[in-house]
């Protein structure tokens, strides 16, 4: 196990953000009802820091932190990093970190889970009684789920699931949202306890420390309660819920137990996406009713406002699906040099960067990751040759408009499996998450001849060493300040 | 008291919608006497009209993508119904 520094909850991370100067802290009173929010979505177009709201209106005793990992400063900070690590190393310590062996949560008993301070249950587990907000204008309800993470268990494996998917409240006892098809939760509700006509019971986890929601969002193959232990170094902490067989954070601010039903779907939508628009139709979907809520005292509930970049979705989802894909193409030893989805693509686009070895080896990668269980998220690889920087956006612009063949150099992906939250799909092929790929080959053929080349002509390529380093010795002393 | 106020998310034409019959339709209060229930939605049977006084509560139009439409419709709840029992 390793020996990072973690916080074992959102309190704990609040205080960190803070000492970093990563956080505002917001003693006038705001509204629920869209006042926060804005807030939150004008933090994340400015990419500010997280505002932690003192006093919500109407919930007295209630508190919320808002965009907590919209940028990658606070990423670090979640990973007990130096605020100013840079992408790469951030990407290798996760690499690095969720490599090898899983490690499995371990129980504590209720006296020490403080989200067991307040317990409602039967009339009085009400979900108006906690403050969801309304994020987006326009969205067909309150999401009280915007960064948290719903818990359940494969009725055969017992293998255990923490994903994040939405949650908007209908009524009192009612939440509704999407669960996609292909997504973990989706393939053991729909594949396990539909068929049979039973409820699945389901743990809903808001304000949870930093690690466990990036656990959550990240399309890893390891259960996330194990995967969170990874990145801790350390196993978390769970408790056992109240009203079933599954365990949750015990240092987390809110927990909702119920069942999430089989066979009745209610309209859920329109919602601000990540796309950065209001996209996947309004309509029947999965329904969870509720049968308990327990909380700690002075609950603080986390809340994304998903829209146009930058958000904590668009930024995590892009890190680990990166990621994901850099491990997947290592393991099958493709010579990359490495893998950068752009947050600003709303993890639309992924660069990767390749030494070309062989004859269209650009092709073989998107057929891996096209090919893979992360592809309903992405449609765009851009394949670029190792004289890219991946992480420059300026330079992957450059390489796509010059290296990239306008017809030999796109290949298109049809039939894929899509989401129903792609802008571009026509409104038919959102209902039915169908969608389209595409791959960007941004190397020069191998059997061009070698003096047909074209060269790079940039101040590192086209100068002679000693020229370089007389250059830049003398570069104050010509008259520049840096 | 003052009206009553709701809203509803219509997908379709809002012009083929049929007035002055019961109808099922899906409302969010938007004037709970407890503001912490606002936007609590209800499966409802009720008779709606495009005429923003027919009716004695006020009826909100939203279409699919959350657009809210300029003028208020009117709405008269017969009942509310339980989709649970
Ligand atoms: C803020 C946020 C909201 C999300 N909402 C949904 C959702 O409503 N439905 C869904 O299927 N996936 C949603 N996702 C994507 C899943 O969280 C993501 O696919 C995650 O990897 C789930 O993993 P698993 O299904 O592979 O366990 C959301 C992601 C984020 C970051
Ligand atoms: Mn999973």
């Amino acid at each position: 196990m390793g020996n990072y520094t973690f916080y074992k909850d959102n309190r704990e991370f609040i205080k960190a953000l803070e000492s970093y100067g990563e956080l505002v802290t917001i003693q006038q009173e705001v509204d629920w009802d869209l006042e926060m929010g804005a807030i939150v979505r004008r933090v994340c177009e400015k990419r500010l820091a997280a505002p932690y709201f003192k006093k919500i209106k109407d919930y007295p005793g209630f508190e919320a932190l808002g965009a907590p990992l919209a940028t990658y400063t606070r990423l670090a900070i979640a990973m007990g990093l130096n605020p100013k690590t840079s992408i790469p190393e951030i990407s290798d310590e996760y690499v690095r970190r969720t490599t090898g062996n899983p490690i499995p949560p371990v129980l504590v008993e209720r006296k020490n889970a403080p989200c067991k301070d307040n317990i409602l249950t039967g009339k009085d587990a009400d979900l108006f009684k906690l403050p969801g907000p309304m994020v987006h204008d326009g969205d067909g309800g309150r999401y009280l789920a915007t960064w948290h993470f719903v818990v359940a268990k494969d009725p055969d494996t017992g293998t255990i699931n923490w994903g994040m998917y939405r949650q908007m409240v209908f009524d009192e006892r009612t939440m509704v949202g999407p669960v996609l098809p292909f997504s973990d939760m989706g393939k053991m509700f729909y594949g396990k306890y539909v068929p049979k006509n039973k409820p699945m019971p389901f743990a809903t986890v808001i304000g949870c420390d930093p690690l466990s929601g990036i656990a959550a969002c990240a399309p890893s193959p390891i259960p996330e309660d194990q995967f969170t232990g990874m990145l801790m170094g350390k196993p978390v902490e769970l408790v056992k819920c109240e009203t079933c067989d599954l365990e949750v954070p015990a240092h987390a601010e809110i927990i909702i137990e119920g069942e999430v039903i089989p066979n009745v779907w209610i309209e859920e939508a329109p919602f601000g996406e990540y796309t950065g628009y209001r996209t996947s139709p309004r309509e029947p979907r999965t329904v969870y009713r509720i049968k308990a809520i327990t909380y700690r005292n002075h609950p603080i509930l986390t809340v994304s406002n998903m829209g146009v970049p930058t958000d904590e979705g668009q930024l995590l989802r892009s890190f680990s699906l990166g990621l994901e894909m850099r491990k997947l193409l290592e393991s099958q030893g493709i010579p990359i040099t490495g893998v950068y989805m752009l947050p600003e693509s709303t993890h639309h686009m992924v660069v990767v960067g390749v030494r070309p070895a062989y004859s269209n080896i650009a092709t073989q990668i998107a057929n891996l990751v096209f090919g893979s269980k992360l592809s309903p998220w992405f449609h765009m690889v851009i394949v670029v040759d190792e004289e890219t920087d991946i992480y420059n956006k300026d330079d992957v612009i450059h390489a796509l408009a010059t290296k990239c063949h306008p017809i030999r150099g796109i290949r298109k992906y049809e039939h894929s499996v899509g989401t129903p939250l792609y802008p571009f799909a026509d409104p038919d092929d959102r209902k039915w998450s169908r969608g389209a790929q595409v791959l960007f080959d941004c190397t020069f053929p191998l059997d061009w001849p070698k003096s047909d080349l074209p060269i790079k002509v940039s101040f590192n390529k086209v100068y002679p060493k000693e020229v370089q380093e007389k250059v830049l010795k003398n570069w104050k002393t010509y008259g520049f300040k840096d | 008291m003052a009206q009553k106020e709701y809203d509803t998310f219509i997908l379709s034409d809002p012009a083929l919608i049929p007035e002055d019959r019961e109808m099922e339709l899906i409302v969010r209060d938007l004037t709970p006497p407890d503001i912490r229930y606002k936007y609590r939605s209800a499966y409802v049977c009720a008779m709606i009209s495009k005429s923003e006084s027919k009716y004695p509560d006020r009826l909100w139009i939203r279409l699919g993508r959350g657009q809210l439409q300029e003028k208020p419709w009117s709405m008269k709840i017969l009942k509310e119904l339980n989709k649970f029992t």
